[in-house]
Parts: structure tokens; C-alpha cells; sequence
């Protein structure tokens, strides 16, 4: 056992530190666990205290190294010790030898005997442990654990000689001693190195030789070692010892090489408690500390050594050279046979698997497959169906084709398989398709496969099944001289207007398609529009740079002296009879018409312009009408009111030319169409409300849905667009179907219908029906188309315009006419 | 945020162009030319194109897929070989060179096909290309100036033949067509369509602005392939593969029947248990007791027992067979038979293959043969009802079905019979079989001037069986046996009377329409009906030529006729008569509607008033011209509102088109236009040849 060792080796040691006891503590656990199986619990605690107490006086007095002698003890003290030790010794030895001779007998009951032996060695130790206590208490300058003092105490009465009794606790200090002796200075070091030699040198023998003789061997010097006989105890003695001293019985084991008995220390006992425990012995072993890697892969920037390579690295070894021309000889005299490798058989089962088809390629891209030849029609046939065969004219016709335009493959008969030659460009075709498998590029395009074109087809209600709405040309109102400009039923649908190029604007009656009144105007009437008020029979006619303002004399009474009336007030607010020009800082001037000429109301107004009026347009209250000059500039857009014969100019600067005006027919916003867009003002914040952007064309025509919400534009790209104006400032939908440009769009005021004339001469018409719920789309279906005018000089129906209440539609043509259209 | 950098993303990264592979490849441009075309790399079309339009661009995962492959390393040192020899060469170190050109590497192309057919399915779809390309390597002269070596072309004749000994073999064949350019076959193979096109057997002129090195390469891998497929296409029948070749044969250009002695060994020696297991299990009286022996073995024993055979044929000398032994022999001597002759083998793997007993079978199609024999007794009769077939199957239907004539009803299906041909009793609708069987107990003898290989093919595909003038023939031209003699010269001189003679196309245009047509209508030296492609649909082209409707007709006829057959084997009285009838009457006149009659009608009597006009206005010259365009011009002054009116709704319908779908609309329409167009072309051109005919 090496504590034993090193605690025998120890024994001579004079000088015990502190450690020691922890030592003794230790022994004494290993030998409690071996023996009496006693758990460490039991262990008292009371000389922890002490230790504690004594602890720093320990330390001063320079406990870690045993070799030192002295110390801050004095050598008074020092020489006490080694008195004690000397005797000690002497009485173990003597002790020894009684106890080999004792076992002389039965060396099979050995063990027990030593076990037994042992632990009433251990009682007696403990039962002298106590009394040592008090007197390490009695002794306070003494720098040693009381283990020590024990020794020390009865060391020293043991040298004196006391009786038997003093024997027995002499032999008990002793071992004491010894065991205190045998502290070891540092702990943690469990070298071989370290260990002390052991008091006797009798080396590795069977003990029992010495079983019967009175010593247990001999010293370094050669002399005899006696054993001890106190160290040898029955197990009464045993017992009583183990009553005495309860705290180190439990940690004392006993050396029967050299006869002594060891107690262990605290910090032994411990120690073999890790053990047992499976832990490093010593707590300072850190198992997980951080692991320096001295020998990295990682190249260091700096070589070890600078050396530059040496020539033997790069010049062939001649070693090897020797040894491959051995290999050499031996392969070509046949000593070496190599085996070739089994070659793989020519063809094999490459596809088990079968059936299945892998989506992935070995690229991971998607495979496309190299499109297949076309397959042989009949005309490849050798001797085709003579349909197939080109005529001799069609020869005749290929060979004057260009040599590229050529056809690629002429059909040829031959009357019999013999006659059949070989295929001359055979070779070049399957290289050109080679060619084609390596060099083109492949995509995958995906294609729609439609065998019907119809399901292409939107899927629309048959125009049957939206009547009524103009179909038939019923009355063809004949009269004008030139191009009709514009048509304008009036709200009873009893009368039509037109103006027409050659200067005249016209009252029909709508039914028979007579003319009813002409009026003779200087210029070509451009546009024409009755004033939608119930109690007038006026209407408005721009020709140049007038804008008449006449009554039509088809309503009643109460009506044509409300008209007379209402236009001397007008005149009389506008203040102005004179005759001549616009004055200066005056939009317009507001005149009697020449032709009337005094102050009746008979002959209308004049308003004279600066600018030529292209179109003019009226509130649907019927006071309110605005002119449009689009060569005006800053004052295209004129709002005149009828009642107090004001003009005024709401637009400081326009952008863009201005086409078309038009009021909402129930709010007070204000459609002003310029060539490129139509912008929503709102006459109430005086703002700009809305801006839409119709198309590339130029804009021709306006017209708004009855319920204010919809916006129908033509331009002259030939496109009509749909404005949803709570949905978006782009198109709805936008219709391209006319050939020529759109000249006029309009809608029915009670029908859902609308129209478009253009100068492809015909007029489509439209149903066009708008839902209240906002989540529907409004439903467009073109129902008809109106040919009824001709094209004169690229010109061909220029307005259109429906009936007040009839699902009916009036078409102005190029041609001097104008056609009712009715619903059969 | 930062802004992305340009060219770290998208198409940038993922293509490369050529030259950037080039580089990255570190190849020249013939081997990295070569090697996409081994890989089957191809361009791409990338939707932006970083680098420029003109140029080529790979994908980049394509190029890596090039810079693993093992061939990369193979060709640099392939490319070091090469260089080696040179030099060794130019020093005059023969030793050098002679131990070096022991040691050229190698490599193989196997792991390619793997890869680029990853089941056999894929390498099916792709067999076109390879097929034509090796048949036509066959027929090539191994020509030094173009550096086609003669190993490549006499493994391309070698890869072709195991193909076509398979298709005859599996009776895959289908479509068959004789082009200017050369023969087309198609056959299907596990429901996937494979064409090829071999060309005409004379000798090809080699043009010298192609590169024959691009070709030899597409065949290396092409050659490889195709084992590959053959292979398998053998294992799955039991075969052994690569099967043997009659030196002997091959010399006599016999063709197919090199290796199909061998095939037909095995297959016939072997009984059916190592061929198709379907086979098997209905044969499982005949080859139960030896299922269990292994196959190759089998093989092994069969093609002995053929040795033993040929050389007992050798000693005979030859000896011409009676018929009637040939047919009542007992199925031991039928193997037998069929170890000396393949065509005799497949025949005996058909009457396998029926569930019938095989004795009725064959004494039914002597009967035929008879029957066809008695009806060249009268060629002339022949011949008239040849002229318009049409009519009298038209006239034969519509009298079974009105009146209770039998005799006429009985004519009828006797003629749908013969023209059942040998697959009369075979399950209509089951096109396999029907083409396995059709020339079953046909014998041909084809002459000297007929391209042998090509017909031999045809007609042992679909189960007849063949001779030829010439070496190493099974059937001599005096045999009794023989029912066609396909001959394509002027005029035959010494004519058996019981047989056949029709030029090659018959067999082509039977096989094609799976119908026996008329044989006086190819009668040698006669001007023949046009063949026609069976790759056509009628419905795609709009078109069908007269003939066309007349074989049409008579296949119609044959197909009721199995029915027919089908109905009595079943037990059950089934009017199948009818059916044929009318669909032969819808094939051949096109069934006209009341309305259609009506407009007709009036057309008619537009076109006599117009007339009875011109007469009283004296123009009686060209009246026939006036005629159409009068009744025309009626026509259309009576439409013309309508007329207006539907076009008024077209235009309004276009109207709501977005222009997506109008674009499409209007392309639709106008592909339309001209396939109509193209029909109205055709039809006229064949009304106006068959007018100028009959003056």
C-alpha cells in the first residue's frame, strides 16, 4: 500500500506540518472503507476545528517543506521531538518483532489477524487521541496539529519508561507519530520520486520469514528493527482503543512491513475518496482546461526555419529510378504478371428499372427534348396521288423563282420502285439535322392549343336579345347643299336641327322629314344645340365667329314670348347693341342679329367672338351655355349665362387645345376635352377634380352618360374610350372598330345605348348598360352597325345623335344628309 | 441601400456564351464541340442576353456538368497519345510507336447514355435520330477520304440488323412508306412510335461540303446507344445478345435472315418459355416441362440443333417440300422446320400465340388460299370487281341489310374475309395482333430486282413468311407453297398460276391499310395506284386522296369481317354487317345531308336556266366552264344580305377581342383559311386530272 509507504518512509521526518493531520485522516478513512466498512460519516469533526485554529501558525512556521528543520519553533521544543521520536521508533520496532513472532503459527490467518490487529491498533490510538487534544490545548504556542503533539507528549513518556498501561498508550502515541511523521509535504505529487524509503530493507520477502523472530528487519545501517509488541493487539485492546479514540481509530491503518501504524490525513482521506469516486485524485486537476495546440496545420507566416528548399527535393530520386528499373525488368521478362483489370462486358442491363421516367436530368436543368422531324406527307411518296404532282405551269413558275424562294422539295413519281434513284441530298439533310441537335439553341415554349378559334370568342348576350335600338333606315332628311356638321333633336322629339357647311341650319320635322324653317347664316354652321330649358324654344348655333342665339319658333305662345323676353333681358344685361366688333378687354359682345335688325327678340342674338367657335354646348338647366374656340389660346372655353348676358372666361391658361366642353347633367363639374385628354373640373371648389388620359389621338368627340358617371371619348387613333369616372383616370375599355377617325359619340338619354360616328362612313351602335351596384362592370355589346351615309371626300357621317325618347339615332353625313335610323 | 451590382444576378450569372465555356473549359473548339455532342448539350436561349444577341450561350450548370466529366480527361489524354506517337514517329523510333499504339487509352460512352436516358422509356423517345443515322452508316462505303472507318460502318450494318431482326421478331413494324428519299418504317416499342428512315440500296454519293467528323461523332454515341436498346430489347424477349450472325448469310446479303436463323433458333427451340411470358403462359402445355431448364442453355442446344439441321439440309441438297406436309406437320417437326427456316418458326410461334387450336387455323387458311386460288382462275372477274370496290361493298352492304339476299350477303363477307387476309380471326381493335398476323400464310418469293432487305423486313413483321432468288434462300421459286411473287420488271415471263404477282408496293400499301389490296391492280409492268403516306391524318390534312377512300373502304370491310369472325367464335348473331356497310358508305361517298341535297338541288337548277340562257343566247361553246361559276354567282346575289349581315356580327364580335386574343383569332382563321384553301387546291387538281382522264 503506498500510503503505508510513504508514511513508514516519512516516519523519521521530525518536523510536522499542519498537512499532516489532513494526511493521517485520510489513512484512517482508506482503513475504515478496507476493514470496518464504516462510512466517513461517522468521522468526528472535531479536529477540523483545531487544525483551523492552528492553521495560520502552521503556515508561518513554514510548513511546506518537510526537509527544513526548526522552523519559527524553538530548538527547545525541536529537541523534545526528536527525543520522542527516537524513543518511539525504538519501542515499534521492538513491537514488530513480538508481533512476527506471534504469527509464527498461522500464516493463513494472517490477514484476520491483521485486520483485527489493525483496528485495535486503531482504538487504541483513538482512545489516546483524546487526551492529546487537551493537551495540544494546554500547549498553544506549539506551531503543530495535534496529532504531532500526541506523538510528541507520549513519545516522550514512552522514553521515560512507564508501566504497563503507559505502554499501551505509549504504543499508541507512537504509531501516532510515525503516521504524523509520514505527511507528506506536497500532496498533489504522487510520484515515485517522492516517495520516502521505507524504514526497513529487508526488500520484497514474505513477511512470515520474519514471522517468529523478534524483529521485523533491518534499518539502512544494518541494524535490527524490533517489533513493537504494543503494536499488536488483541481485539479487546482493539475495542478499547476504538472507545477511546473515536477520531482517529476510524483513519488509522496499520504497516505491518515496518511495523507501524499510520493515521491518515483529512486531505488523504479525501483523496481516496475521489478516487473511489472515479475522479483525479487531486482537486487542482483541471480535466477541461483550455487545450494549447502547440502543433497547429495551420502554416505560420514566419517558416521555422528560412532555409531555401534543398536541390534533393526537386531532382528524381535515384533510388527509386533503381528501383523502378527492377520493376521494369521484372515486368518485361515476364516475372511480374499483372492482371488486367476484368473489363466490363461490352453491352449490359443499363436500365432495370423500367416503366419509370425521371422528371430531373443529371444537370438538374429541365430537359428539352430536340423537336422530331416531320413525318412524310403523300407528296414525299415516290409515286404520289397525281393532285399532289406540280403542274407545268407551277414548274415553269418555280424555276423563275430565286434559287432561296425556290420550293425545297418538288413531289416526283416514278411508275415503278426499280426506277427509284437515291435520294441525292440524303447525307446533307441528316448532317443539316446533326447540326441542328448540337448547334441550335433549344427553349421551351408554351404553347396554346386551341382546335376551335370560337372558344376565342367573348361570350356575349345576342344583340337580339338586347333590342330596341336602331336598326332601319326609316326617313333620309334631304335639303342640305354641303356636309352636315351636327344634328340636335329637340326634348319633345318633335323637331331636328342640323347645320350644315353650305352657311344654312335647318328645322325638320322628324316623322316626315320636312323642312320646316331655314336660317341663312354667314358662315358655316359648325354646331348646333337647342337650349334644354321647358320654357324656351331657343337654340344656340356657332357659325365662325358668331354664336347665335335664335328662336326656333316651334313652341307655343307662352314660350316664344318667353323667348323674346328672355333674350331682350339678356341683351339688356349685356348692355351692349352695338353693332361692331368685340371691344377691347371684352371677351364678346352681345348684339342683336343683323339680319332682325331694332330690338325684337324675333331675329335672335349674336354673340360675336374673337375667335371662330367650333362647338358650343348648354347647361341642362338651360341658362348656363359655353363656346369653345380651340384656336383661342387663354380663352378657348367661354361660359356665357343667358339671364344676365354675362360672358365670362373660367380658365386663365389652357393646356393643350381644347376640343370639346361639356357640363354634367346633374352636378356642378364642368368636362373640358383637350386634344389629348379630358380634365373633370369642379365648378363648385373651382378645382380641377379629375384628369383623363384617353390615348394617342387626337380627341373629336364627348359624350356623358345620362347619370353623370360614365365618359364616352372619340379620338381620331379610330378609338372610343369608356371612362368609368369613379374607377380610374384610364380607360375602362377602349374600343378600336372603325377604320377612319371617330367624328361623334353619343349617348341615349332613357335607353341604355350609345353610339359612335366615324369617317369610315357607319355609325356603330352600342348597348351600353350601367349598373347602380358599383361592383358590377358596366356591360358593352355592339349591337349595330349604321350604314346609311357615303364617303365624300373622306368624309363620312360626321355627328350622331339620338332621339329624346324613341330608341332611334340621327346620323349627319359627308354626303348632305341626314338618316333617321329606327328600331323595326 | 446599396444598389445592386450589375452582373451578379440573374441571366448574367447563369449563362455562359461559347467562348466563355471555351475558356473555362480550357478545350479547343472541335473537342468541346465533341463533347456536347457525346453529352447532348445543347445551346440555350437565355430571356436577356447579357453578353449580345448574336452569340451562343450554354447554361452554366450545363458547362459544370462538362468540367466533371470523366471523357474531359480521357480527351487530354487522348490529345497526349496523340502527341506522343507523333513525335515518336517523326524520330523514327518505330519500337516507340508500335508499343504506344498497344497502348492507346480507351473509353467508353456507357456512363453517357445513363445519363442522358435515364430510363429506357427516354431512350425510346429519342431513337429516330440514332436508327436513321446508323441505317444509313450501313449502306455508306468505308470511304478513306472521309475518314469512315470500316470497323463503324460494319457494326452500323451489324446494330441495324439486330433492330430489325428484333422488330420482326416482336412484329412491331406499323407504318410502313415508301419515300423519294427513302423507306420509312415506323414500330412501336413499349407504346412509344419509333421512326426511321432508310435510305434507297443504291449507292449513296457522299457530299463532300459535309463534315463527316460531326457525323461519326453523333454516330459513336448513336452506336452506343442503340446496343444499349437492342440489349434490352433482346433481354426482354430472352434473347441472347449479342445474337450470332451467319457469316454465310451476310455474305449472300440475305440481310435479316443472317440473324434471324438464330433468333428463330432460340426462339423456336426453346419453346416459348424463354420468349415473352405472355406467350408462355397460354403455351403452357408445350413449354411447362422445360421452363425450368435455363434459357441460355436452351439457346445454346437450339442453335446446335440448327447446325445439325442446315447441315442435313446441305446433304439432302434441296429438295422442294410439299405443301400439305408443311402444313399438317406435327409441332415437333414445325421446330424443327423452324430451326432450318425462320419464317416457318414465326409461323409456328403464331399458331402459338392463337388460343385456337392450331390445326384449324391452318386448315383454314388453306381453305383461303384455296379460295384465292380459285379466284385467279378468273382474273378478269377479279379485276372488274377491283375496279370499283367501293360500289359493290357499298351495293353488297346496303342489299344484306334491306333484303334477306344471303348469297349477296355470304359474296360479301367472303370478300371481307380474303381481304382480312391472314388475320381474320384476330381481335379487330387489337392492332398488334392484327399486324402480327396479316400476311399469316402468305408465302412470298421476291425476285432479284426487288429490294430484298427492306421487303423481307415487311413481310415477316406482319407474319408472312419469305424467299428470295438467290443464295442461301428457304424457299425455292418453284415451291408450291408460294402465294405473291413480288417482281418489279416489265413483264414476267413464266407465271405459275397459282400464285400472285405484284409489284413491291403491294406489300407496303397491304400492310399499311392492314388489308390484302388487289393484287391485279399492281400487276407487274401495269401503272400502279399511288401509295400513299400513312403518317397522314385525314382530318389534319383535310384531304384524302380516291384512293385513299377506297382502302380506306375495303379496310373497313376487313375490320367487320374480324368482327364478323370474332361475333361466331363468341357463339352470339351480331350485324356487324351494317356497321361496316355504313362506314364504308360514309368513307367512300360522304354521307349527304338533306340540306346538303337541297343546296345541291338548287344549284342544279340555277345551272340549267343559266344554261338554257346561254343557249337561246347562242353561246354554246365553254358551257361546261360557265356551268360552276353560273350556279356560283346564284349562289351569292341570294346570300348577299345574309352575307352582309354575318359579317356585320364577325366584325362586332371582334369588336370586344382583347388584342391578345384577336391577334390569336385572326391567326386561327387564317391558318384555317389556308388549309381550306389548300384542300380546295387539291380537290380541283384531281377533279380536273380525272376529267382530262376520262376523255
Amino acid at each position: 500500500m503506498a500510503p503505508k509507504r510513504k508514511a513508514a518512509g516519512a516516519s523519521r521526518r521530525q518536523v510536522q506540518p499542519a498537512a499532516a493531520q489532513k494526511e493521517k485522516e485520510a489513512e484512517l478513512a482508506l482503513e475504515q472503507a478496507a476493514d470496518l466498512a464504516l462510512s466517513s460519516d461517522e468521522e468526528p469533526e472535531s479536529p477540523l476545528d483545531s487544525e483551523d485554529e492552528l492553521a495560520g501558525a502552521a503556515a508561518s512556521g513554514g510548513s511546506g517543506s518537510d526537509d527544513e528543520e526548526g522552523g519559527p519553533g524553538s530548538t527547545g521544543v525541536d529537541r523534545e521531538i526528536e527525543n520522542a521520536v527516537l524513543g518511539y521508533m525504538a519501542a515499534v520496532e521492538k513491537r514488530r518483532q513480538q508481533r512476527q513472532q506471534q504469527r509464527k503459527g498461522g500464516s493463513d490467518a494472517d490477514t484476520e489477524e491483521e485486520g483485527a490487529g489493525g483496528s485495535s491498533d486503531d482504538e487504541d490510538s483513538q482512545d489516546g487521541g483524546s487526551p492529546a487534544v487537551t493537551d495540544s490545548d494546554e500547549e498553544p504556542p506549539a506551531g503543530r496539529s495535534d496529532g504531532s503533539e500526541d506523538g510528541e507528549e507520549h513519545g516522550g513518556s514512552g522514553s521515560e519508561g512507564e508501566g504497563s498501561e503507559g505502554d499501551a498508550r505509549l504504543r499508541q502515541h507512537a504509531v501516532a507519530v510515525a503516521a504524523a511523521a509520514a505527511e507528506d509535504p506536497d500532496p498533489a505529487s504522487d510520484s515515485s520520486e517522492d516517495e520516502r524509503p521505507n524504514r526497513n530493507t529487508i526488500g520484497d520477502v514474505p513477511l512470515e520469514w520474519y514471522q517468529h523472530e523478534e524483529h521485523i528487519g533491518y534499518d539502512v545501517e544494518g541494524r535490527r528493527l524490533d517489533k513493537r509488541p504494543g503494536n499488536r493487539k488483541d481485539r479487546l485492546d482493539a475495542l478499547i482503543a476504538r472507545a477511546d479514540s473515536t477520531r482517529d481509530f476510524l483513519r488509522t491503518v496499520y504497516d505491518e512491513y515496518n511495523d507501524e501504524e499510520i493515521v491518515l490525513s483529512k486531505e488523504e482521506m479525501r483523496m481516496i475518496q475521489r478516487i473511489r469516486a472515479g475522479q483525479f485524485p487531486h482537486v487542482e486537476v483541471d480535466p477541461y482546461e483550455p487545450e494549447v495546440d502547440w502543433f497547429t496545420r495551420d502554416v505560420e507566416v514566419m517558416p521555422l526555419s528560412g532555409a531555401p528548399e534543398p536541390k534533393r527535393r526537386f531532382i528524381p530520386s535515384k533510388w527509386e529510378e533503381k528501383k523502378v528499373v527492377k520493376l521494369v525488368r521484372a515486368l518485361r521478362k515476364g516475372w511480374i504478371k499483372r492482371e488486367a483489370a476484368p473489363e466490363k462486358p461490352d453491352t449490359y442491363l443499363i436500365w432495370e428499372d423500367d416503366g419509370k421516367t425521371l422528371d430531373k436530368t443529371a444537370t438538374g436543368l429541365t430537359y428539352i427534348p430536340a423537336p422530331k422531324l416531320k413525318l412524310p406527307g403523300h407528296e414525299e411518296s415516290y409515286n404520289p396521288p397525281p393532285e399532289y404532282l406540280p403542274t407545268e405551269e407551277e414548274r415553269n413558275a418555280a424555276q423563275l423563282l430565286d434559287e432561296e424562294e425556290r420550293p425545297q422539295f418538288v413531289p416526283t413519281a416514278y411508275d415503278c420502285l426499280r426506277k427509284v434513284p437515291a435520294y441525292a441530298s440524303f447525307i446533307k439533310e441528316r448532317f443539316e439535322r446533326c447540326l441542328d441537335l448540337y448547334l441550335c439553341p433549344r427553349t421551351r415554349r408554351k404553347r396554346l392549343i386551341i382546335e376551335d378559334p370560337e372558344v376565342l370568342v367573348p361570350k356575349l348576350p345576342k344583340p337580339q336579345d338586347l333590342q330596341p335600338f336602331p336598326v332601319l333606315l326609316s326617313v333620309r332628311y334631304t335639303g342640305h347643299a354641303k356636309p352636315v356638321r351636327s344634328v340636335a333633336p329637340d326634348a319633345t322629339g318633335q323637331w331636328l336641327l342640323s347645320g350644315s357647311d353650305d352657311c344654312t341650319v335647318r328645322l325638320w320635322e322628324v316623322r316626315t322629314g320636312r323642312c320646316m324653317r331655314v336660317w341663312q347664316l354667314e358662315e358655316p354652321v359648325s354646331c348646333v344645340a337647342w337650349c334644354p330649358s321647358p320654357q324656351l324654344a331657343l337654340f344656340a348655333a356657332a357659325s365662325g365667329k358668331r354664336l347665335f342665339l335664335l328662336p326656333s319658333g316651334t313652341g307655343s305662345e307662352e314660350q316664344e314670348a318667353a323667348t323674346e323676353a328672355a333674350l331682350q333681358a339678356a341683351l339688356a344685361a349685356a348692355g351692349g347693341t352695338g353693332s361692331g366688333g368685340v371691344e377691347e378687354g371684352q371677351l364678346v359682345s352681345w348684339q342683336w342679329r343683323q339680319e332682325s335688325g331694332g330690338g325684337s327678340g324675333e331675329g335672335g342674338v349674336l354673340v360675336l367672338h374673337k375667335f371662330s367657335i367650333k362647338h358650343v354646348t348648354w347647361h341642362a338647366r338651360g341658362d348656363y351655355f359655353a363656346t369653345v374656340a380651340p384656336t383661342g389660346n387663354t380663352q378657348a372655353v367661354l361660359v356665357h349665362q343667358l339671364s344676365k348676358g354675362a360672358s365670362q372666361n373660367p380658365f386663365r391658361k389652357n393646356r393643350g387645345r381644347v376640343v370639346r366642353v361639356l357640363f354634367h347633367p346633374s352636378k356642378p363639374f364642368f368636362f373640358v376635352a383637350t386634344q389629348q385628354n379630358v380634365r373633370v373640373y369642379n365648378l363648385a371648389k373651382q378645382a380641377l377634380a379629375k384628369k383623363l388620359v384617353a390615348g394617342s389621338g387626337v380627341i373629336t368627340s364627348m359624350a356623358v352618360h345620362p347619370t353623370g358617371d360614365h365618359l364616352i371619348v372619340g379620338a381620331e387613333d379610330k378609338r372610343l374610350c369608356w371612362f368609368d369616372l369613379d374607377l380610374s383616370a384610364k380607360p375602362y375599355r377602349a374600343l378600336r372598330y372603325h377604320n377612319y377617325a371617330i367624328r361623334g359619340a353619343a349617348f341615349h338619354r332613357s335607353y341604355p345605348l350609345f353610339a359612335s360616328s366615324s369617317s369610315d362612313g357607319t355609325a356603330h351602335v352600342f348597348h351600353g348598360r350601367v349598373y347602380a351596384n358599383l361592383m358590377t362592370n358596366p356591360l358593352i355589346v355592339p349591337v349595330k352597325i349604321l350604314r346609311g351615309h357615303e364617303v365624300v371626300d373622306f368624309q363620312g357621317v360626321l355627328d350622331v345623335a339620338f332621339h329624346p325618347t324613341q330608341p332611334w339615332a340621327f346620323t349627319a353625313g359627308a354626303d348632305a344628309t341626314i338618316c333617321l335610323f329606327v328600331n323595326p | 441601400m446599396l444598389k445592386k451590382k450589375k452582373g451578379t444576378a440573374g441571366n448574367a450569372v447563369q449563362y455562359l456564351t461559347r467562348n466563355q465555356a471555351l475558356k473555362k473549359l480550357q478545350l479547343k473548339l472541335s473537342e468541346f464541340r465533341r463533347l456536347c455532342i457525346l453529352k447532348g448539350i445543347h445551346p440555350r436561349e437565355p430571356k436577356k442576353k447579357p453578353q449580345g444577341q448574336n452569340k451562343t450561350y450554354y447554361h452554366v450548370k450545363d458547362i459544370a456538368y462538362l468540367l466533371h466529366e470523366p471523357l474531359l480527361k480521357k480527351a487530354r489524354e487522348l490529345a497526349a497519345y496523340d502527341k506522343k506517337v507523333r513525335r515518336a514517329t517523326a524520330k523514327k523510333n518505330r519500337d516507340l510507336a508500335a508499343r504506344l499504339a498497344a497502348r492507346k487509352p480507351t473509353y467508353r460512352l456507357d456512363h453517357l447514355v445513363r445519363e442522358r436516358y435515364p430510363s429506357f422509356v427516354d431512350a425510346l423517345r429519342d431513337l429516330d435520330d440514332p436508327l436513321t443515322m446508323v441505317h444509313l452508316f450501313a449502306v455508306l462505303p468505308a470511304e478513306r477520304a472521309h475518314g469512315i472507318p470500316a470497323p463503324v460502318v460494319a457494326l452500323a450494318r451489324r446494330l441495324a440488323l439486330e433492330w430489325q431482326a428484333w422488330v420482326v421478331r416482336a412484329h412491331a413494324l406499323r407504318k410502313t412508306f415508301i419515300s423519294v428519299k427513302g423507306f420509312y418504317y415506323q414500330a412501336e416499342v413499349q407504346g412509344q412510335s419509333v421512326t426511321w428512315l432508310v435510305p434507297h440500296a443504291t449507292s449513296q454519293v457522299l457530299p463532300p461540303d459535309v463534315d463527316y467528323k460531326v457525323m461519326l461523332t453523333f454516330l459513336e454515341f448513336y452506336q452506343t446507344l442503340l446496343k444499349f436498346v437492342n440489349f434490352k430489347l433482346y433481354h426482354s424477349l430472352g434473347l441472347r445478345y449479342p445474337p450470332v450472325l451467319d457469316p454465310k448469310l451476310e455474305a449472300a446479303a440475305a440481310g435479316l435472315d443472317a440473324l434471324m436463323k438464330e433468333l428463330a433458333a432460340s426462339g423456336g427451340g426453346g419453346g416459348t418459355a424463354a420468349a415473352l411470358p405472355a406467350a408462355a403462359a397460354e403455351a403452357a402445355d408445350g413449354g411447362g416441362e422445360e421452363r425450368g431448364v435455363n434459357p441460355e442453355a436452351q439457346q445454346r442446344l437450339g442453335s446446335l440443333a440448327d447446325k445439325v439441321k442446315e447441315l442435313e439440309a446441305e446433304i439432302r441438297g434441296e429438295r422442294p417440300r410439299d405443301a400439305a406436309a408443311a402444313a399438317a406437320a406435327a409441332s415437333e417437326q414445325q421446330q424443327q422446320e423452324a430451326a432450318a427456316d425462320g419464317g416457318d418458326a414465326e409461323a409456328g410461334e403464331d399458331e402459338d400465340f392463337e388460343i385456337d387450336s392450331g390445326d384449324v387455323e391452318g386448315s383454314s387458311s388453306e381453305e383461303e388460299e384455296e379460295e384465292e386460288d380459285d379466284e385467279e382462275e378468273e382474273p378478269a372477274a377479279a379485276a372488274a370487281a377491283a375496279a370499283d370496290p367501293t360500289d359493290a361493298d357499298l351495293a353488297g352492304g346496303a342489299a344484306a341489310a334491306s333484303s334477306d339476299n344471303e348469297e349477296e350477303g355470304e359474296q360479301r363477307e367472303e370478300d371481307g374475309e380474303r381481304l382480312a387476309g391472314g388475320a381474320a380471326d384476330v381481335d379487330a381493335d387489337d392492332d398488334g395482333a392484327v399486324c402480327a398476323a396479316l400476311f399469316k400464310g402468305l408465302v412470298f418469293f421476291l425476285g432479284r430486282e426487288v429490294p430484298r432487305e427492306q421487303l423481307l423486313l415487311v413481310i415477316r413483321s406482319f407474319g408472312g413468311e419469305a424467299g428470295w432468288d438467290g443464295e442461301g434462300s428457304p424457299i425455292q421459286e418453284g415451291d408450291e407453297r408460294i402465294t405473291h411473287q413480288v417482281v418489279d420488271r416489265p413483264t414476267q415471263g413464266h407465271r405459275f398460276l397459282s400464285r400472285e404477282y405484284v409489284q413491291p408496293q403491294w406489300v407496303f400499301d397491304s400492310a399499311n391499310f392492314r388489308v390484302l389490296a388487289k393484287p391485279s391492280l399492281y400487276a407487274p409492268g401495269k401503272p400502279l395506284p399511288p401509295h400513299l403516306s400513312p403518317f397522314v391524318s385525314s382530318e389534319e390534312e383535310g384531304y384524302v386522296p380516291e384512293y385513299g377512300r377506297q382502302l380506306a373502304a375495303l379496310q373497313e370491310a376487313a375490320r367487320a369481317a374480324r368482327r364478323r369472325r370474332a361475333a361466331a367464335a363468341a357463339g352470339g348473331d351480331v350485324f356487324v354487317g351494317e356497321e361496316g356497310a355504313g362506314a364504308a358508305g360514309g368513307a367512300s361517298g360522304g354521307a349527304l345531308t338533306a340540306e346538303e341535297e337541297l343546296e345541291a338541288a338548287e344549284a342544279c337548277y340555277a345551272a340549267e336556266l343559266a344554261k338554257e340562257l346561254k343557249k337561246t343566247g347562242g353561246a354554246a361553246a365553254g358551257e361546261e366552264e360557265e356551268e360552276a361559276p353560273a350556279a356560283a354567282a346564284a349562289g351569292r346575289k341570294r346570300r348577299a344580305p345574309e352575307a352582309d349581315l354575318a359579317a356585320d356580327e364577325a366584325a362586332m364580335k371582334d369588336i370586344m377581342m382583347t388584342r391578345k386574343a384577336k391577334k390569336m383569332y385572326q391567326g386561327l382563321k387564317k391558318r384555317e383559311a389556308e388549309k381550306a384553301a389548300r384542300v380546295a387546291a387539291l380537290e380541283e387538281k384531281a377533279a380536273a386530272l380525272k376529267k382530262k382522264g376520262r376523255r
